[in-house]
């Protein structure tokens, strides 16, 4: 086990150093610059290259890449260009809020999902099964910020019950804190029980086709006991691996979401730092998200003999 | 005994009810800003939303009037020498930083010396290193006198000095620096003081009660600017149907730049005011005169006459605009019969001078964004009136950096843009003027046109400058190396609980003079 995590942890080196020189190089090609962006339409050529020169910007890109990365290996990700401030706590502090709120959805999502699924499964091609597919692939199609921005009118100005925007953390006051982020996560829980549910009603449908379910069915296991006991073992792993990625993906940001409910999120930075091309913020952004994405996937793998041994065997 | 207790439940009473008065008298006040802030010092790493906030905290010697003339804001009053070339600012007595200092001449040397260091990366700090705002020599005359000397004599620099994106530089006290001489936070002369930004969510800002207001009534960013509410928070809301949902419900209460989309409903929306007040940004489509297509000065003016520009304006603006095709804002003191000449619609004008062009129908590419609606808008009708004519525009839509980017390459044949206030005819017309060669995103390149430009920086009679502009006016209009449109407006949508706020030419929010009813 030991030496699967060290092999999984050293894989991912490589990984992080490609997805830093990608982002390193692409968000340069890209049009644009942040000391244009800076200065607007009445900047002249000879202030943007003076403040580039004072940035580092004029410096060949290797040099920067290399300078940017020896700090980065140090955990200082740099400054931001936008407004100054030292990148990695500021990533750091914006994860917490993402964090929060995909944590919170991503439980209540799964724990609704699953036996959702395999109700629908169990029930499969009657009305209940139809009625949760239709129920799940309408909440899938709907586009998060029209689904947030009905749901902020609805509860936020029409019955009044939550604010409308601003965020509060959890440390300042929890209770407030839950009324700010109850509708972006609410948001996200009705989403993602939309790709969670297809998901384990699909696996669980599988699972109820194998010969050892028809096997406990025949030697007279209550219903109830064969989907709890025989298949959700089998039938969660498959889902358990989609909650690692949804949850990765989430965690990397919610952009939509947060820009619609105002949420000072990682998702709202990165997408902010793009448009302002504040290249330190995006890189390191970009190498957070790609080592969040790492860990919790490699977290998932390391579950994944829980719900299913063969893999540990193997 | 009895006596006695009823006195003391009586002043107890007072004292309770004093406090609660005490506590209802503190006001509040929300405003949406649809971006963060990107620093506290003025005219450093800055946009129009750190203008914005900024100059609630600090001030100027000198400060932009609602008719774009310069007026005195910390100077008691200003005086030219006979040559043109040296100012004596007199500062205002009792006139006290943020911390309780007073203010010095010395405070505004100290000042001048951090925004002329170049690593500050100030604004501005171009205009006054060099050109025709150079500063030679700035002096302490006395404890409250300073004298600017210049290089030559500028009818621009009082106006570079109020400038709004140079933070109005904005005078600050040796506080604002930490002890290694980095900037910390602002410690100005402003109607509020900084107290907290929390960086991707608000700005918060507290009366400053030691204020020294001026005695002339608010005007633009001069005048009185005594603030009558204890905090002003500037509340990060980037999603603008976000912002409009968050003022109908009262989490905020003011929305300084309403987009137009949002007009009618907040015009109807029970308990909000709409404000709207003619801007100097100015909105136009850049023709490439060294496009071939645009090369013949013949296409350009067939382009003008195949687009109803009229028709456009009170489309995309919902009627809050006039259309203007003078680089001369409609507000300036210099918009004259010249400028406010019209250019006619005529399709078969058009097909005539485009036919006479040796245009055969080719595709123009017009770059536009939607990051401002009514740009892109504007684009689409332009097309669709074009076409008409006989003339094929496809739209590239881009998002705004990249847009930017092309303009100040002048890489582009047509382009739907956005240029933000000037607030002297001298600089609208520099905006677009200069060599193509050293300077790509200028689309004007005529060098005698340049010479009059450069000529009316220098003079400061009124009735000269005017003959130079409607002089450049015609020029401009003979070589028409762009299509104004229109100036824009700055729309503002705000609670009716709150009095005495207004929308204005710079399109900022001000938040001293007003009140909170009730």
């Amino acid at each position: 086990m030991l030496r699967y995590l060290i092999g999984r942890l050293l894989t991912t080196i490589p990984t992080l150093l490609l997805v830093s020189l990608s982002v390193f190089v692409l968000i340069r090609l890209v049009p644009g610059d942040p000391i244009a962006l800076m200065l607007g339409d009445a900047a002249d050529e000879a202030t943007v290259r003076d403040i580039r020169e004072a940035y580092g910007l004029e410096e060949p890109i290797y040099i920067q890449f290399g300078l940017w990365l020896l700090k980065a290996v140090s955990g200082d990700l740099g400054q931001s260009i936008s407004n100054n401030a030292a990148v990695m706590p500021l990533i750091l502090d914006r994860f917490q809020v993402s964090a929060a709120i995909v944590l919170i959805a991503v439980v209540v999502a799964a724990a609704i999902s699953v036996p959702l699924g395999m109700v629908a499964a169990w029930r499969q091609n009657r009305l209940t099964d139809v009625l949760i597919i239709a129920g799940a692939t309408l909440l899938l199609s709907l586009p998060s910020f029209w689904l947030g921005l009905l749901l902020l009118l609805l509860f936020g100005l029409k019955l009044g019950w939550v604010p409308v925007i601003g965020y509060v953390s959890f440390a300042e006051d929890w209770a407030a804190a839950l009324a700010y982020i109850a509708l972006p996560t609410l948001t996200l829980i009705l989403i993602e029980i939309g790709v969670l549910t297809r998901m384990a009603r699909a696996s669980t449908v599988e699972v109820l086709r194998l010969e050892y379910i028809t096997h406990a069915r025949a030697k007279g296991v209550s219903e109830g006991a064969v989907l709890l006991r025989h298949a959700l073992p089998n039938a969660f792993a498959p889902t358990w691996t989609l909650i690692g990625l949804v949850l990765g993906n989430l965690l990397g940001g919610i952009a939509v979401v947060e820009t619609v409910f105002t949420l000072p999120g990682l998702g709202r930075l990165l997408v902010d730092a793009i448009f302002a091309r504040d290249y330190p913020v995006i890189q390191g952004c970009m190498l957070f998200t790609a080592v969040i994405y790492v860990v919790v996937n490699l977290i998932v793998d390391l579950c994944y003999p829980l719900f299913d041994p063969r893999v540990m065997s193997e | 005994m009895t006596y006695a207790k009823g006195l003391t439940g009586f002043a107890l009473a007072l004292a309770v009810a004093g406090v609660a008065g005490a506590a209802q008298a503190e006001t509040s006040v929300k405003v949406a800003l649809n971006a963060d802030i990107r620093s506290t010092y003025p005219g450093v790493n800055r946009d129009a939303n750190t203008d914005g906030v900024v100059h609630h905290i600090v001030e100027g010697l000198v400060a932009f009037r609602e008719n774009s003339e310069v007026a005195p804001l910390l100077a008691e009053k200003v005086d030219l020498s006979a040559d043109g070339l040296t100012y004596s600012f007199t500062l205002r007595k009792g006139v006290k930083f943020h911390n309780g200092a007073p203010l010095t001449a010395d405070d505004v040397l100290f000042t001048w010396s951090k925004y002329m260091d170049k690593d500050t990366k100030w604004r501005c700090f171009s205009d006054f290193s060099k050109g025709i705002s150079k500063v030679a020599n700035v002096a302490k005359k006395d404890d409250m006198t300073v004298t600017f000397t210049l290089e030559q004599p500028s009818a621009l620099f009082l106006g570079q000095m109020a400038r709004i994106d140079c933070g109005g530089t904005g005078i600050l006290h040796k506080d604002s620096f930490a002890a290694d001489g980095s900037f910390d936070k602002p410690v100005g002369t402003g109607p509020y003081k900084l107290a907290e930004w929390k960086k991707g969510e608000y700005v918060e800002l507290e009366k400053f009660a030691g204020y020294s207001p001026r005695t002339e009534k608010r005007d633009g960013y001069a005048g009185e600017r005594v603030a009558h509410i204890d905090k002003v928070r500037f509340v990060v809301i980037p999603d603008g149907s976000a912002a409009k949902a968050a003022l109908l419900s009262g989490s905020v209460e003011v929305l300084p730049d309403l987009d137009v989309s949002h007009l009618k409903e907040m015009k109807a929306a029970k308990g909000v005011v709409v404000d709207t007040a003619t801007t100097m940004g100015l909105s136009a489509f850049l023709l490439q005169t060294k496009d071939p297509v645009f090369a013949d000065v013949r296409m350009r003016k067939a382009l003008a006459h195949a687009i109803d520009m009229a028709a456009i304006v009170d489309a995309v603006t919902l009627g809050t605009a006039k259309p203007n095709h003078s680089p001369v804002p409609v507000v300036s003191a210099y918009y004259g019969k010249p400028q406010g000449e019209p250019v006619k619609y005529d399709p078969a004008l058009a097909k005539k001078l485009a036919a006479e062009a040796g245009y055969k129908g080719e595709p123009i590419k017009m770059v536009t964004n939607k990051r401002y609606a009514a740009s892109f808008d504007s684009a689409v009708f332009a097309q669709a009136m074009a076409k008409d004519a006989g003339i094929n525009i496809e739209l590239e839509v881009i998002e705004w950096a990249t847009q930017l980017d092309m303009y100040l390459k002048g890489n582009y044949q047509m382009m739907s843009f956005l240029y933000s206030a000037r607030l002297d005819p001298s600089l609208s017309f520099d905006m677009f003027s200069g060599p193509k060669e050293t300077q790509p995103r200028k689309v004007w390149d005529n060098p005698e046109a340049q010479k009059l430009i450069e000529k009316s920086m220098a003079i400061s009679d009124k009735a000269e400058r005017q003959k130079l502009f409607d002089t450049l006016e015609g020029m401009f209009r003979a070589d028409l190396p762009m299509l104004v449109l229109y100036n824009g407006s700055d729309i503002a949508a705000y609670s009716d609980k709150l009095e005495g706020y207004k929308s204005w030419m710079a399109g900022q929010p001000r938040l001293w003079g007003v009140k909170v009813k009730g």
